[in-house]
């Protein structure tokens, strides 16, 4: 039973993650590359105010959100100069560096050994330490996550953005300013990251870059890219069929030595099957293009 | 016919046209008039003169012709006064105020709008999407007002519909409006965004080919309502390849070749013109 | 000290060129952004640990039918995936994500099969050489002579050849090419098999050098990306200045700073460039004007 609440806590932290995304990718047709980098400052600016300065997690997770805002201006403006390629090494690149201090800075992250002990949240004295708990405290800001998302993308910026997606230069010839938007989205996306960083990271009490690298971005655009982005939809089945698959897998028998590659070997083989047959993913509204 | 731009002659030009007209001094009365003037502007790229030294003005309430061979400039001029395109040299006047160097968001905020000759709808987005984009000042585009004040934004958002959809039975698109733009045929999509720049409310309507793809009673309509936007006060430049076209709406034509503007006057005397004929039909 | 970084900077430089001269015939050409370029050169050390370690072939012609088989693979994604995509007309993004997908599936079929830990090829001490005060191995002192060889052999192919012509003028115009009634296909299946050939190439001496592991073939792969847009998009030699330029400053900062800040070392120049000098090294500068 612990196992399925473990899924469900699993998927809320994934919703997050990749409604979020779905803001970049899906609506402003920016392809993010490092959405795992806001994840992880997320839970490490969360970790660290927890661990080192006491702070509770209902403080440490907004200061993490901010925190991540910041750092997303370090893409955002680039990604206002910089076409196709050229952005989305950028992110890349914003990525592996965000990766490169947390596993290097050992002094400040304690690197590759890892944070330990961060506290369950509590908030007046009533702690989340059993995994319902945990779950009920995932589904609020999972909810929270896509209610904000939902606003967002459903009103006259979320058209706006969709617009830019499509015609930039015919946007700004209708008076949207450009930059505004994608910056709006940068810190937007990155904000919301961090939340679920800040939720992982009370979760599982122990964190390590190696949770925040580059494969951990591509997995989340996967969802994106095997859901759907472009409408809420999308990534909310995208989530659940890419966290049951391992599952399912394991159900099949296959030995846990290779399970994880095969789980990626049908994510691999699944990307490039849609990309040729079908760009908007199982659920999708926008169908995958660009420049 | 008077070619150049020099304040009097633009005044003789509307006096023709207007009848006899008791003004104030002739600044005065140019300035009431003008909208838009582009001044001694230059543009180059690389080696080529696109845009050779050359000044325009646009009246307000008027429609106004610029016509040329391909590869005159023409577009050119429009991309330099969207903010496209940022002149080498010379100036771009709205309204007396220097827009050269803004930001084309900004241009059109001020209240340019422009028809693209490649149409430039948003594709994946459905008709009436479309046209809300053009409504202004949006309040719900700002993202922290779309998340805490919902309800002035659903009720915006309300008005903003009701206007694009008189918009869209104007061009008689109505039935279209859940469709996706790029499911619409060329000549619905140039519809929808001559529509686009109706509810866009802009005062300086820069026109790319409008009739180009149209049907011929389509076209009667969009020729009708740029004769009314002109006549409700707006600014309206027409590039056509059309002369009939051209014959029938502009005001005041500009000839325009390798960049520079040949002549400018009323469209009989410009289009009887022999220099023009020879360049355009290379008679 | 500084002249042994220097050496094992050519070195390394030499490696990178490769690999970056390979890419960069593809993607100058072909705009692909070829992420399974990677993948060519990690197939191809498996290639070879395959028929020297478990075929019991001789290395030479273990490294020969090793290299067959990583150009082959190259030619067959440009076969079965790019050319089909190009045919329907897909965005460039498009096959961008197919190219991962390919990266992801392959990648974990090779660490499935082969498993993750590293292998050596050459077990034993090295042959040394001294140059002065400078020590190189024996396969060091290959790779400095592979390169020498193959990059002067592609010199010669793009300035004395027709199809090296073709080749560069694809770089310059890809629309032309097509309408001076060109084969465009069969000229991107040899330019696969050029750049695929020179990945491979690299891999296996890489391999004989100090061994293979799945994961190593990403980040050589992006320094070679990087060393292509540094060194100027559409010029070819470009990517082997870029290559020597980014190896000798990764060898200069493990001598000042650390060994551990490579990566993002990469990308902080990558993004330097994109910002102040987009055009790279070697690139003409083109204002791109709008509309």
């Amino acid at each position: 039973m612990s196992y399925v609440f473990h899924i469900l806590i699993m998927i809320c932290i994934y919703l997050i993650l990749s409604l979020s995304l779905n803001l970049l990718v899906g609506y402003t047709g920016l392809l993010s590359l490092c959405h795992a980098a806001f994840y992880g400052i997320g839970a490490y600016a969360s970790t660290l105010l927890m661990v080192k300065l006491g702070l509770n997690f209902f403080l440490a997770l907004p200061a993490g959100v901010i925190i991540a805002m910041l750092f997303s201006l370090l893409v955002a403006y680039p990604s206002l100069r910089l076409k196709g390629d050229y952005f989305i090494l950028t992110a890349l690149g914003f990525q592996i560096i965000v990766f490169s201090i947390l596993y290097n800075w050992v002094d400040f992250t304690r690197g590759p050994y890892g944070i330990p002990g961060i506290p369950k949240p509590s908030i007046l004295g009533f702690e989340f330490s059993s995994l319902p708990l945990f779950l009920l405290l995932s589904a609020i800001f999972a909810s929270l996550a896509l209610l904000i998302l939902y606003r967002i993308s459903a009103s006259p910026f979320g058209r706006a953005l969709k617009a830019i997606r499509e015609d930039e230069l015919a946007a700004s010839a209708l008076g949207k300013r450009v930059a505004n938007f994608k910056i709006w989205a940068f810190v937007i996306a990155s904000g919301i990251a961090a939340i679920a960083g800040s939720l992982y990271a009370g979760y599982v009490t122990y964190i390590d870059p190696t949770s925040f690298a580059l494969d951990e971005s591509i997995f989340i655009l996967a969802i994106i890219l095997v859901g759907g982005s472009g409408n809420i939809k999308g990534p909310i089945v995208g989530t659940i069929f890419m966290i049951i698959l391992p599952e399912a897998l394991r159900f099949l028998g296959i030995p846990n030595t290779i399970a994880p590659n095969v789980r990626q070997m049908i994510y691999g083989a699944l990307l490039l099957f849609l990309m040729f047959f079908r760009t908007q993913g199982i659920a999708g509204e926008y169908r995958f293009e660009g420049e | 016919m008077n070619i150049g731009l020099k304040e009097n002659n633009i005044i003789a030009i509307d006096e023709g046209l207007a009848g006899k007209r008791q003004t104030g001094s002739t600044s005065e009365s140019f300035r009431n008039l003008c909208m838009l003037e582009l001044r001694d502007v230059t543009k180059r790229f690389g080696g080529l003169l696109a845009v050779d030294n050359v000044s325009l003005a646009f009246s307000k309430g008027k429609i106004t012709g610029l016509i040329g061979p391909n590869g005159a400039g023409k577009t050119t001029v429009f991309n330099l006064i969207t903010g496209f395109l940022k002149p080498d040299a010379g100036e771009i006047l709205f309204s007396d105020y220097r827009i050269n160097g803004l930001p084309t968001w900004q241009i059109a905020q001020i209240g340019t709008g422009r028809l693209f000759q490649d149409v430039r709808v948003f594709s994946k987005l459905a008709t009436l999407e479309n046209l809300l984009l053009a409504r202004k000042r949006q309040s719900g585009e700002n993202p922290l007002v779309a998340l805490f004040r919902r309800k002035s934004v659903l009720d915006m958002e309300e008005k903003n519909i009701d206007e694009a959809r008189k918009w869209l039975k104007f061009v008689e698109l109505e039935e279209e409006e859940k469709t996706l733009a790029e499911n619409l045929s060329y000549g619905q999509q140039k519809l929808l965004a001559i529509a686009r720049l109706l509810a866009g409310g802009f005062d300086l309507l820069l026109l790319d080919e409008p009739t180009a793809g149209i049907n011929p009673e389509m076209t009667k309509s969009v020729l009708d309502v740029i004769r009314r936007l002109a006549q409700a006060g707006k600014t309206v430049v027409v590039i056509e390849h059309n002369m009939n076209i051209i014959m029938e709406i502009s005001d005041l034509v500009y000839f325009m070749d390798e960049g520079k503007v040949i002549t400018f006057g009323l469209p009989q005397e410009i289009l009887g013109d022999p220099e023009v004929r020879r360049a355009y039909l290379g008679i | 000290m500084v002249l042994q970084l220097l050496a094992n900077g050519i070195v390394t430089g030499c490696i990178y060129a490769l690999v970056a001269l390979g890419f960069g015939l593809i993607y100058n050409t072909t705009k692909i952004f070829h992420l399974a370029h990677g993948i060519v050169y990690t197939a191809a050390s498996y290639f070879l640990y395959t028929f020297v370690r478990q075929l019991g072939l001789g290395f030479v012609l273990g490294f020969l039918l090793a290299l067959i088989l990583a150009t082959l693979l190259g030619v067959a994604i440009e076969v079965f995936v790019y050319y089909p995509f190009h045919r329907r007309k897909a965005s460039l993004r498009v096959v961008m994500i197919g190219s991962l997908g390919i990266y992801i599936f392959l990648v974990n079929l090779i660490a499935m099969v082969y498993g993750n830990e590293t292998k050596v090829l050459s077990p034993g001490v090295a042959t040394t050489f001294h140059i002065g005060s400078v020590i190189l191995t024996k396969i060091q002192l290959l790779q400095i002579l592979a390169f020498i060889i193959l990059f002067s052999l592609s010199i010669l192919l793009l300035r004395k050849t027709k199809l090296g012509k073709i080749i560069r003028a694809l770089a310059d115009n890809p629309d032309l090419v097509t309408v001076l009634g060109i084969d465009v296909r069969r000229v991107r299946v040899y330019i696969f098999i050029l750049g695929s050939f020179l990945a491979g190439v690299a891999s296996c001496l890489v391999a004989l050098d100090v061994g293979m592991d799945p994961q190593v073939g990403l980040g050589v792969f992006l320094t070679a990306a990087v060393a292509v847009i540094i060194g100027g998009v559409g010029v070819f030699e470009g990517a082997v200045i870029g290559s020597f330029a980014l190896a000798i400053l990764q060898n200069l900062m493990i001598w000042r700073v650390s060994a551990k800040w490579q990566n993002a070392l990469v990308f902080i120049i990558l993004i330097f460039f994109l910002l102040f000098r987009p055009e790279g090294i070697l690139g003409k500068r083109r204002r791109l004007e709008e509309a």
